[in-house]
């Protein structure tokens, strides 16, 4: 029902223009669409309401935070609330390099190791395979509040402690979550492309690269998506393994400005808040950009 | 040369057979290594606390209390079985609501209609924003008087309950919530829906089907593998809903939103009963294997894997 | 493969801290030092810089006024350099028991008064006794008694407070006057409160006033002696094992609190105080609050009406109000405790805490003789002058603050006193479910301390 909308218009867009066939065919495209949107819009009304109200409080004089009942417009924009609270009190330049070169790293990282696990599980026959799998599994199933202190007393032991190490080296061995995803999409992809490969004579890493990468491009650029943006917004790591502040990140420098007993500015926090967002909205319409380019393949498949 | 080429075909599955099985082990070597280095030992010691009286602070004064610990949660504490049935009651709604939310909102951000990029990020937005600290807009939605929910509710003359501040409805609350955060899942479908080949759809429309015939015989058949990763995800993360609980509700009113990780959080973390928290989470994994394992079993009747289940 | 290759190249570029695959295999567990970075460990007397890091909490805003106070104490002391390592303050608690079972503890830490004593039998915290006995120069007598006794664990000091303050009755003056109702003053008593709230609340209107705010019945802490102290009830026995709550006096106190609520109406119930980020007092919506001392600079700076203290109203027993504050421990895996102590004399000395807390209008802070310096500073109230007469006169150190269960106590009266508070459950019920929940918790906690 979907890719029909794209490629309806373009089979029949030149053809026979006038005729009432094809005014009867954009009509009913056009009462599609205006369906479409009467579903999603409502929807992404109560959506969009964190990001308006970011902006919102980003924008206000300290004293306008707190009154009852909630206001959306401020009485003044307060602008420079942007540069004040980028500039103020932290180094938030610092931080913003920090956390790009730890995220980087960690999206490249997961990357690597959660393709080639994934590819592993999805598509080469051997013994123990569906035991390791079930440890993938089982190993997103502890919560991390039980082992997050003898993970911080390991790392400390390897002498890591106050570096990015325990932030870094990990993501080049694997995520459960992604090696899961990448590998539910790399199984929906016929095994005869595979086995004509193989015979072909191609390595495993050769099909993988050349066959298999480029038909899960969506699965990818949602690996991309998620591994930025759960790097980026990482708190609890950098606030544990972390001491110095020219080594720290973004997320745990915004929840800098929440103090003790209320005292909080929230209208700077909210500022940068804004400013840390942007670079995770760049990173999705990128990924959205190897989705179109994945639709475009999508012939070789079935 | 007949007969070396023969003899070629005949011995190269054999050594393809191997050659996959060494590849195997290289593929997930990276993953193993991890396992054994960064998790495998601070699961074990989770594992070793939850039969000690370990504080989680020092561990010079760790003493050993075998299975007591398993003992008192599942006969002389109560809270213990409020916060399985809590969980249980939200992870429901949770996983429901969130997946064929996630499913509807996917569909119909699949048509290449103008401005879909745009609603995406839209949809995606509570998601990314999470880690900033909006609890505030959450909870003023569900205020009774002045919130937006009951607003909504008003208008088609329902009266809204209490929301957060009734034993009753802040259950459905956090469900309600929850469902801010469908973007993630809705991103995945997207992904999958970009792997359904248009042919099929082509072929269906020849064959005089209508869309629900579509969306029943070519739709879910190609993306059930990607519905049940989304599935399998949602419960194993529903049944660790602690963020939500801790900004809006801390567990009340009285015990009804007292979920199973926020009482572990609280145990390792403020009543300084590591061991105790551990034995909890323990008990939690046993729960979620279950019911994982469950899952890919039942997986065989549902789910279509064009590469073939191997 | 393109593995090695590839990981190296990122590796390379993107961190220069971080070791390649291959040295990652090497690292078998080589008990590295790393104890809160002090490289020169126990080099009191090697004539190098001795580092002294400090486990801090401050917001972003009060970051520079401590980097002030550390520049000028490292002029003054060229051997010993100061490092301050940075929680957020929501995780401080959580960070500091991750850190003990590593070692990894900074030199000194802050401590909020409710993790003194868990801390301080865990070992996290160590004694100062030693200092502060020899020390004639730092004067303890100068640090409110009620104020030390949150960092007493077995009789001895692991902590010295920084900042100690009662609760007072603060009030809304713009609502005041909008209702011409005169300002309170050392003549309330508790029944004045109640009517005077009756009158000032009009939760009739679109935009609802209350009279009282939604802080009581609160019975745990600062909050629980202003409660509960009026009538003469008490939560707990000095040796914190046995709850206090079966008694007419709190039974009569509690109900006062919850009829505010459900009777009069004059106070905001739980669902309806929930749309307020930090409160319905500090939004303006209520006439009356509970004020502690740090609430004052946030006051000061975010709220959009005048407002006072005046003192906590007297009971039918009594005039009482509970007080609670913060303060400084030097830890377990600190190497030089002597170093540690000469910053932490002058940090919490007179002149310290004036510098840090008193001008600055931070907080109250914990000695008489540093009082003048915050009573005299921006953010406070007109009538300031209050607090230090609680602090002289009435108020008390809020239990639980000597039992290993306070958090879990805690959380068993808060569950209780919601559901009071929504109407759910009545005062009798509610308080015979905290005396038997709380019990055996208690019974369990004091037997660990005493084992």
């Amino acid at each position: 029902m979907s890719e029909t909308l794209i490629s309806k218009p373009q089979m029949t867009g030149g053809a026979v223009k006038s005729t009432p066939w094809y005014q009867s065919r954009r009509a009913r495209n056009i009462i599609h669409a205006l369906i479409v949107y009467a579903l999603i819009l409502p929807g992404a009304c109560v959506f969009i309401l964190p990001l308006l109200w970011m902006i919102s409080t980003a924008l206000k004089p300290s004293n306008e935070i707190f009154v009852y009942p909630p206001q959306w417009l401020p009485s003044s924009p307060q602008w420079n609330n942007f540069s004040e609270g980028w500039t103020a009190y932290l180094n938030f330049n610092r931080m913003f390099m920090n956390t790009l070169i730890i995220t980087v790293n960690n999206v490249i990282g997961n990357l690597f190791s959660c393709c080639l696990a994934a590819y592993g599980f999805a598509r080469l026959r051997a013994p123990g395979k569906n035991f390791f799998f079930a440890l993938v599994l089982a190993t997103m199933l502890l919560p991390v509040e039980v082992t997050i202190i003898p993970q911080y007393v390991l790392f400390t032991k390897l002498g890591w402690n106050n570096t990015w190490r325990p932030l870094m080296v990990p993501p080049w061995f694997g995520w459960p979550f992604f090696i899961f995803l990448l590998r539910q999409f790399f199984m929906s992809i016929p095994m005869d492309l595979d086995e004509a490969a193989r015979l072909d004579g191609a390595s495993s890493w050769r099909i993988l690269w050349s066959i298999l990468l480029p038909l899960v491009r969506p699965a990818l650029a949602t690996v991309v998506i998620f591994a930025f943006i759960g790097n980026w917004n990482n708190f609890l790591g950098p606030l544990i393994y972390i001491r110095s502040v020219d080594k720290q990140v973004l997320a745990v420098g915004l929840n800098m400005f929440r103090g003790q007993y209320g005292q909080v500015d929230f209208h700077y926090m909210m500022a940068v808040a804004l400013i840390v967002l942007l670079p995770v909205l760049l990173i999705f319409f990128f990924g959205q950009r190897l989705f179109v380019q994945g639709i475009a393949l999508t012939g070789i498949k079935g | 040369m007949v007969l070396t080429i023969s003899a070629l075909i005949r011995r190269r599955p054999l050594t393809l057979h191997q050659r996959e099985q060494v590849d195997f082990y290289i593929a997930i070597l990276p993953w193993l290594l991890g396992l054994i280095l960064f998790t495998g030992g601070p699961v074990l010691a989770s594992l070793i606390f939850s039969v000690t009286n370990w504080t989680g602070m020092n561990l010079a004064e760790v003493k050993w209390v075998g299975l007591e610990n398993f003992r008192t949660l599942l006969f002389d504490d109560g809270l213990f079985w409020i916060a399985t049935v809590n969980t249980f009651y939200y992870s429901f709604g949770a996983v429901t609501l969130g997946t064929m939310g996630a499913l509807f909102v996917a569909i119909l951000l699949n048509q290449n209609l103008p401005g879909t990029t745009l609603l995406r990020v839209i949809y995606y937005l509570p998601s990314i924003t999470s880690g900033v600290a909006i609890s505030i807009l959450w909870i003023w939605l569900f205020n009774p008087q002045v919130g937006l929910v009951n607003y909504l509710l008003s208008v088609v003359g329902i009266k809204g309950p209490l929301w957060l501040g009734s034993q009753d409805w802040v259950k459905p609350a956090l469900i309600l919530k929850s469902t801010w955060g469908i973007g993630a899942n809705m991103i995945i479908i997207l992904a999958g829906l970009q792997g359904v080949p248009v042919s099929l759809y082509e072929a269906a429309k020849i064959d005089g089907a209508n869309w629900w015939h579509e969306f029943r015989h070519v739709t879910l058949p190609m993306l059930s593998p990607v519905l049940f990763f989304v599935v399998v995800i949602s419960v194993i993360n529903s049944l660790q809903i602690l963020t939500d609980v801790l900004v809006m509700t801390q567990g009340g009113p009285g015990t009804a939103s007292f979920v199973y990780v926020y009482y572990i959080y609280q145990a390792a973390f403020q009543y300084l009963k590591m061991g105790y928290a551990s034995a909890l989470a323990w008990i939690l994994f046993a729960i979620i294997l279950a019911l994982t394992l469950l899952q890919l079993w039942g997986s065989k009747r549902w789910v279509y894997y064009e590469g073939g289940e191997h | 493969m393109r593995n090695s290759p590839l990981s190296r190249r990122q590796f390379l570029r993107f961190s220069a801290g971080v070791a390649g695959l291959a040295a990652l295999s090497a690292c078998a567990p080589a008990a590295a030092p790393s104890a809160g970075g002090d490289a020169n460990g126990g080099a009191a007397a090697s004539g190098e810089a001795v580092n002294v890091s400090l486990g801090l909490t401050w917001e972003a805003a009060f970051q520079s006024h401590q980097k002030e106070f550390d520049d000028k104490f490292m002029e003054a002391h060229p051997d010993i350099t100061l490092e301050p390592v940075y929680n957020t303050w929501s995780d401080h608690n959580n960070v500091v028991p991750t850190w003990a079972a590593a070692d990894t503890l900074p030199d000194i830490i802050y401590v909020h008064g409710s993790r003194a004593f868990p801390w301080a039998f865990e070992g996290i915290t160590i004694p100062l006794q030693s200092y502060i006995d020899t020390d004639t120069e730092f004067n303890v007598e100068d640090v409110w008694a009620e104020a030390l006794n949150l960092y007493n664990f077995k009789g001895e000091q692991h902590g010295i407070p920084y900042d100690h303050g009662p609760n007072l009755l603060g009030y809304n003056k713009d609502m005041f006057d909008a209702a011409g109702i005169a300002y309170p003053d050392e003549t309330w008593t508790m029944d004045t409160l109640r009517e005077t709230a009756l009158q000032l609340t009009d939760a009739a209107g679109e935009v609802p006033k209350w009279g009282w705010s939604a802080e009581m019945p609160g019975l745990s802490n600062q909050d629980g002696v202003s409660s509960l102290g009026p009538w003469g009830a008490e939560l707990l026995n000095t040796d914190e094992n046995t709850l206090l709550l079966d008694t007419d006096a709190a039974l009569e106190s509690t109900q006062y609190w919850t009829d505010l609520i459900l009777v009069d109406k004059s106070a905001p119930t739980p669902a309806e105080s929930q749309a307020f980020e930090q409160g319905p007092w500090i939004a303006g919506q209520v006439g009356m609050a509970v004020v502690p001392s740090w609430e004052t600079p946030s006051l000061a700076s975010f709220s959009t009406f005048a407002w006072d203290v005046a003192p906590w109203p007297e009971g039918p027993v009594a005039r009482a109000t509970g007080s609670f504050g913060s303060g400084f421990s030097m830890t377990k895996n600190t190497q030089h405790p002597d170093q540690d102590w000469a910053y932490l004399r002058e940090y919490l000395s007179k002149e310290g805490m004036e510098f840090m807390w008193g001008s600055s209008g931070r907080g109250s802070p914990a000695r008489k003789s540093a009082y003048d310096s915050w009573m005299n500073s921006d953010t406070v109230p007109e009538h300031v002058h209050y607090y230090l007469d609680a602090l002289d006169t009435y108020a008390i150190t809020g239990r639980p603050y000597q039992t290993l269960a306070a958090a879990e106590l805690n959380d068993i009266i808060t569950r209780s006193v919601t559901l009071l508070k929504s109407g759910e459950i009545d005062v009798a019920s509610a308080l015979a479910a905290i005396m038997e929940e709380g019990a055996p918790v208690l019974t369990a906690a004091y037997e660990r301390l005493n084992s």
